[in-house]
């Protein structure tokens, strides 16, 4: 073998040449840009590789838009001692040990984040623990800090002290005043968290929001708002995050969006706001008639309101906020974690009459009815899931759950632990809720972009899970559409995603919906998808409808659009564990609106249903031997709410 | 003040809510996180996922990639460097050599670029007009044809370059690039260069690599050789080639330059072989190696010691099991290429079925322990990996976004239409090709070193094409129950071994157990059925081998001889190359104990893991570009996983 120097080269090349084409027609074709024409025909894609040229959203990112570290009053007195930096690494993906020293890391990283501290006496809680030299300058803010820093029973003791001093206004006034705006102390803690952000922001990969969140809760009624800033450290530094209390602060959401007006202009950058748990509004979450502060709704707050509010915290961890059955008694799937005892501290309960001002598919509903006195919706929002954890880990999964603040992390006993009682009422701590996150449809993972996505409402919330979901709206889809793995070329193509308006009819009869979903590829089976309707008709009145659009299992949808038979259930209450034997791992429809009448103002959302699976209570009865309360619900059905689409005759 | 202070109040009101909820605040000791867990939990803290100290992502990759660097690649079109191939396979958008624009579906998680090391960047070098190629009258001459040719002619003269190596020998031996020469140095400098830039830990991994290209006589016995380590010692020696006297077709000589290196370097290498089904019988040797000397001691260690992975899918055909070999096995006969070798043109030299007892993965599993009978080590202890072998620069193997084997067959109308290779037991037409495979890694992060490791320790699994999620133990008590979570990995590496492993000595139970458990692609098709496969050494020294059914979708039923022989069904239509998840199952998995288990015999396990049918590539060209599928394409596939085996030795 070994012979000619020549020889081998030779062999080598015949070797590495590897048959080349004896006739090399292959390139006598235009390859370049090969069968537009064809491709014309029925292939939607832009180029012969269907993930190239792209001109739309095609990614979806997932996050958490509500999250406070230990720097948020409460979230500190409580224990948190994370601050910023481990919430932004935990939210990467990293490993990193709790408060109470559990390791705990995400399934899977997120891809953005929005950390929203409490404004109000930001930073005091966890400068107590660590012992900055204003609390020490202090004789109690040191006598705190000790106790904190024996740790054990005197740690304990002097969080108690701490609250009870706080509870009867008896913290010094100089401690006081250096945790407001205005001070150094305060500014110093916008910049930490407007640097831990700077840090953690890296374009492509991870997006960290600059954020806080508005605290207004007057008489225990929750107007909360979460505040994004769209910009870098170069515009935030140029403000300092609005608060509730006076002088500086307030708690009119219409001062609020005086301030978010006054962001722009004097930064050139943008910004929105977004509220969360109408549940514990007790009525005034989503106004009417008449604003909790002394104002009416009138044209110039529809309009304010749509301005600056695109979104809504559909889901959390204080309870979900789509619907209440007492709101859609059709809706069997209506009563999901709700929470409805009374406002946030329980100081008044909830009366029925309240609830039409706190839940989202009500909201959506008066909002045509608004739109239709006013000329604008102030209601049109999409829909994102946040966790509002007040540990600094944005944990939403059930089978990862560290709850709503440090003192309910995993123990075999947080169960026991009322999220709040008092003489009126009890909000038990199994009602805790592990959700949600918000999947975002970007064109990539930038601040810009997914900023940009969430103002135009191409959002969708879910109780925690990762399920994909495409909606589209539009007045020519057919079931062709779905022929193929991509159908979102189509649907943009035809119609308009989550978050849209319809275009105009056209002469068609009645507008198609294209909704796909893909569960989540390490959870659930899917057990549904639904199209939910509501109307106003030409009295002025509101209606709404659920539809069934694809069930799994060969089940049947009647003629009322229903499938009233369940999926079933394979939980397994002693192993928390589940089988994904029954449901189905994707389902999708094209729909078309049975009732339309082209006259009346009208939105679509889908939800998408999974089927049974453990609630974090059983991770906790089976990894814990957490004994779980008799009236603990074990067993939920995760489900994702896609942004509405909008008719607008 | 007043107000304020009762402002103050609700709002402390608010947020501590009421302040029953104190005594918790000093937490458990660090020390103790794990005391608090209960016994039925595997987990080592609450949160499933944390403390974890297994293999816990699969990371997908491509070991086997070709660039323009390549003699081949360039000489057929291709004008992507690694730059350009690494910034694809990260997921970005870029432009094929003829100009079309792709894009993965999803970003990989590492490649390595294995270009072929002889005459490696002729091709690149005379493209650019290196003053060295253009000082030699033939050099020059092609230079200037190639600047004025138009895109179709440039194929043309291309081939006469590769004629005059091949039938002319007028290729000037002053410009050929072999190993010592300035060009063939800059040209891996140029290579290093690129996957130090890339490589980014934690994110993607850039793996140094190159393909050593053994084919004396048209018979492939190509390795590829990859690198644990950074640029710095990777340039301490330039890869081997096959040309002597600085190269040697025999592996022998390579697996001595991989030796020469590590002692050299300190650092580490591997190689893995592939397309066993195009060397005519000589990828697995069972009694005479390739250079006629015979398969003894020093052979079987040394491979060994070199080898611990087979490259068991590509491009060029499926490479674990041939129904000749298999034929009680129905999804044997998959994507099959058993014409012949690869010596070039389109005329091969025609496979004899004695070769291919030599060529395929599964029956080099059992030749492997009759070997470990005879010499005390088994050279064919080998883990599964699947590759791309894309000559295009571009690792693309799904099936929904093939750009072929080298720049020539890009997606076009002709390209399902080229003779891709013919001998006397038939032809072989470029549709042909396979749209495959995918490496999948279990590694506990994305770096060189994790990687590589678990490559060692085979931990990894090969597809061809689907990210299908596989995890296969072996071990003695594995139960039912254990499966009664959706984190077996816990109990997995507790109770046994992971794919790749070993099991000894029965720990007084009868039988080995198997835990399998297999999700979907993500954006993939269903699964049909999990398979485990198994091969023994019998006491007299005849080896056997037995697919069992372990779990299947749909309610269907495994019989008493472990099978399921109903088929899944088929939704493909291929008049819109679609398909739906609407048969088979999302995920699947089981616990199975082996039946038939003598205690005295060796014996290896992998798992085998098949789709429901979906579009092959063809189907989804004639869609696309408005064409019609050739005579006896199939038009759909069964996309599989192959498991790196576990082996019992008593």
């Amino acid at each position: 073998m070994r012979s000619q120097k020549a020889e081998r080269i030779v062999n080598v090349v015949l070797a590495l040449l590897f048959i080349f084409p004896a006739v090399p027609t292959a390139f006598a074709s235009d390859i370049g840009s090969p069968a537009t024409e064809v491709l014309e025909g029925l292939y939607p894609g832009k180029a012969y590789s269907p993930y190239a040229k792209r001109n739309f959203p095609s990614h979806v990112y997932w996050g958490d838009s509500h999250l406070h570290t230990g720097l948020s009053l409460d979230a500190g007195l409580f224990g948190n001692i994370l601050g910023p930096d481990e919430a932004w690494r935990f939210a990467r993906g990293e490993e990193v040990r709790s408060s109470t020293g559990l390791p705990v890391k995400l399934a899977r990283p997120l891809d953005w984040m929005i950390l929203t501290d409490h404004s109000d006496m930001m930073g005091i809680a966890i400068d107590i623990q660590t012992g900055t030299p204003n609390i020490l300058k202090n004789p109690k803010g040191k006598e705190w800090h000790e106790g904190f820093k024996k740790g054990g029973k005197a740690a304990g003791e002097a969080a108690f002290d701490l609250i009870q001093n706080f509870a009867q206004m008896t913290v010094p006034e100089e401690i006081v005043m250096a945790y407001s705006p205005g001070s150094e102390v305060y500014n110093g803690i916008w910049n930490q968290i407007i640097d831990a952000a700077e840090k953690y922001n890296e374009p492509g990969r991870f997006t960290a929001f600059i954020g806080f969140e508005w605290t207004s809760v007057p008489k225990g009624f929750n107007l909360h708002r979460n505040v994004i800033l769209r910009e870098d450290a170069s515009y935030a530094r140029q403000v300092t995050p609005l608060t509730t209390l006076p002088p500086t602060g307030s708690t009119d959401p219409l001062v609020l969006y005086q301030w978010l007006e006054d962001y722009q202009t004097k930064t050139g950058g943008s910004a929105f706001a977004f509220s969360h748990n109408g549940n514990l509004s007790n009525g005034w979450m989503f106004p009417t008639q008449k604003t909790y502060h002394g104002g009416t709704v009138d044209e110039n707050y529809v309009k304010l309101r749509a301005k600056w509010e695109p979104h809504y915290e559909i889901t959390q961890i204080k309870g979900d906020g789509e619907a209440h059955p007492y709101l859609s008694p059709d809706d069997e799937f209506a009563d999901y974690e709700n929470w409805d005892v009374g406002n946030l501290d329980i100081s008044e309960l909830k009366k029925p009459e309240m609830l039409k001002g706190e839940y989202a598919r009500e909201a959506l509903k008066m909002g045509l009815a608004l739109e239709a006195k006013f000329g604008v919706n102030p209601y049109k929002f999409g829909f994102g899931g946040a966790t509002d954890s007040h540990t600094s880990l944005a944990t939403a999964e059930e089978d990862n759950f560290f709850g709503k603040s440090v003192s309910v992390e995993p123990s075999a006993s947080r169960i026991n632990h009322p999220f709040i009682k008092n003489d009126m009422g009890e909000i038990p701590g199994h009602l805790l809720v592990a959700s949600g996150y918000t999947g975002v449809w970007a064109t990539e993972n930038t601040r810009a972009a997914i900023f940009d996505a969430i103002k135009r409402r191409e959002t969708y919330g879910t109780t925690g899970p990762r399920i994909g979901v495409r909606f589209f709206g539009g007045w020519d889809y057919t079931e062709d559409d779905l022929r193929n793995r991509a159908p979102a070329f189509i649907g943009y193509e035809k119609g308009v995603p989550m978050g849209g308006d319809l275009l105009p009819a056209n002469g068609k009869d009645a507008p198609t919906f294209m909704v796909y979903s893909l569960r989540d590829p390490i959870g659930a089976n899917l057990d549904r998808i639904q199209i939910i309707k509501g109307w106003l008709d030409n009295k002025g009145k509101t209606h709404e409808r659920v539809y069934d659009v694809a069930v799994s299992d060969g089940r049947k949808i009647d003629e009322n659009s229903r499938c009233k038979t369940p999926v079933g259930n394979t939980v397994d209450l002693e192993a928390a564990n589940w089988t994904n034997t029954i449901g189905a791992s994707e389902l999708m429809s094209v729909w078309t609106d049975p009732d339309f009448d082209p006259s009346q103002r009208a939105f679509y959302y889908a939800r998408v249903l999974e089927i049974p699976t453990p609630r974090w209570v059983l991770y906790d009865k089976v990894r814990l031997g957490a004994k779980i309360p008799a009236e603990s619900e074990l067993v939920g059905q995760e489900r994702a709410y896609t942004s509405p689409i909008w008719y607008t005759p | 003040m007043k107000t304020r202070k009762m402002m103050v109040l609700y709002v402390m009101a608010a947020l501590v809510l009421s302040s029953v909820v104190t005594a918790q605040y000093v937490g458990p000791d660090e020390q103790d996180y794990d005391k608090m867990l209960s016994e039925k939990y595997k987990g080592k803290s609450y949160s499933p996922y944390a403390a974890r100290d297994f293999p816990n992502e699969i990371l997908w990759g491509d070991s086997h990639l070709h660039t323009g660097i390549s003699f081949d690649a360039g000489a057929s079109g291709c004008i992507l460097m690694p730059e350009q191939a690494y910034r694809f396979a990260k997921g970005e958008e870029v432009e094929s050599s003829y100009g079309i624009p792709v894009k993965l579906s999803r970003p990989l998680d590492w490649l390595a670029v294995t270009d072929h090391t002889d005459n490696m960047g002729f091709m690149t070098d005379l493209i650019a007009g290196k003053p060295e190629i253009l000082a030699t009258k033939q050099g020059k001459d092609w230079y200037d044809r190639f600047q004025t040719a138009s895109k179709d002619e440039k194929p043309a003269i291309a081939y006469e370059i590769i004629k005059a190596l091949m039938v002319t020998k007028t290729f000037p031996l002053e410009i050929y690039y072999g190993a010592n020469t300035a060009g063939y140095k800059s040209t891996w400098q140029g290579t290093v260069a690129a996957a130090e830039k890339h490589n980014d830990p934690g994110t993607f991994t850039a793996l140094i690599g190159y393909e050593w290209t053994s084919t004396g006589n048209g018979d492939n016995l190509h390795r590829n050789v990859l690198y644990r380590d950074n640029g710095d010692k990777a340039l301490k020696m330039m890869p081997y080639t096959t040309v002597a006297p600085l190269g040697s077709l025999d592996p022998m000589d390579l697996w001595n330059w991989m030796g020469e290196y590590e002692a050299k370097t300190g650092g580490q290498v591997l190689a893995l072989a592939h397309n066993g089904n195009l060397s005519n019988g000589w990828m697995f040797p069972v009694d005479a190696q390739y250079t006629g000397r015979e398969v003894d001691k020093k052979y079987v260690e040394t491979r060994m010691r070199w080898e611990p992975l087979y490259e068991i899918t590509q491009i060029k055909g499926d490479g674990e099991a041939h129904p000749l070999l298999s034929p009680s096995d129905e999804f044997a006969d998959y994507e099959t290429w058993d014409f012949g070798n690869i010596v070039p043109g389109n005329m091969v030299i025609a496979k004899e079925d004695q070769m291919l007892a030599r060529e395929y993965a599964r029956e080099a599993l059992k030749n492997g322990l009759m070997l470990e009978q005879k010499f005390g080590t088994n050279p064919y202890k080998i883990g599964f990996m699947g590759a791309t072998d894309s000559h295009t620069g571009l690792a693309t193997a799904q099936e929904d976004n093939f750009f072929g084997k080298h720049s020539g067959y890009e997606p076009d109308p002709q390209r399902m239409n080229h003779l891709f290779m013919k001998s006397t037991r038939g032809t072989m037409m470029s549709w042909g090709q396979v749209a495959s495979g995918l490496g999948a890694v279990w590694a506990k992060e994305n770096t060189r070193e994790a990687i590589f490791d678990a490559m060692k320790r085979k931990e990894v699994y090969g597809t061809t094409g689907s990210r299908i999620r596989v995890r296969f133990f072996g071990g003695w008590d594995y139960t039912d129950a254990d499966l009664q979570s959706r984190e077996p990995a816990f109990a997995g590496y507790q109770k046994g071994v992971p794919m790749g492993g070993d099991l000894t000595t029965p720990a007084g139970s009868s039988a080995p157990t198997f835990m399998v458990y297999a999700l979907r692609d993500v954006i993939g098709g269903n699964l049909d059925r999990i398979q485990i496969i198994k091969g023994w050494l019998d006491k007299n020294g005849k080896t056997h081998e037995r697919v069992y059914d372990v779990a299947v979708s749909d309610g269907r039923k495994i019989d008493k001889n472990g099978r399921c022989k109903k088929s899944v069904g088929n939704t493909v239509d291929v008049k819109t190359a679609s398909f739906t998840n609407t048969i088979g199952a999302s995920e699947l998995a089981a616990v199975w104990k082996d039946p038939d288990f003598d205690p005295k015999q060796k014996a290896f396990y992998y798992a085998r893991v098949i789709e429901i049918p979906t579009p092959r590539w063809t189907t989804i060209d004639a869609f696309r570009l408005g064409i019609s599928i050739p005579k006896n394409v199939p038009v759909s596939t069964q996309e599989r996983a192959y498991t790196s085996p576990i082996w019992y030795t008593p």
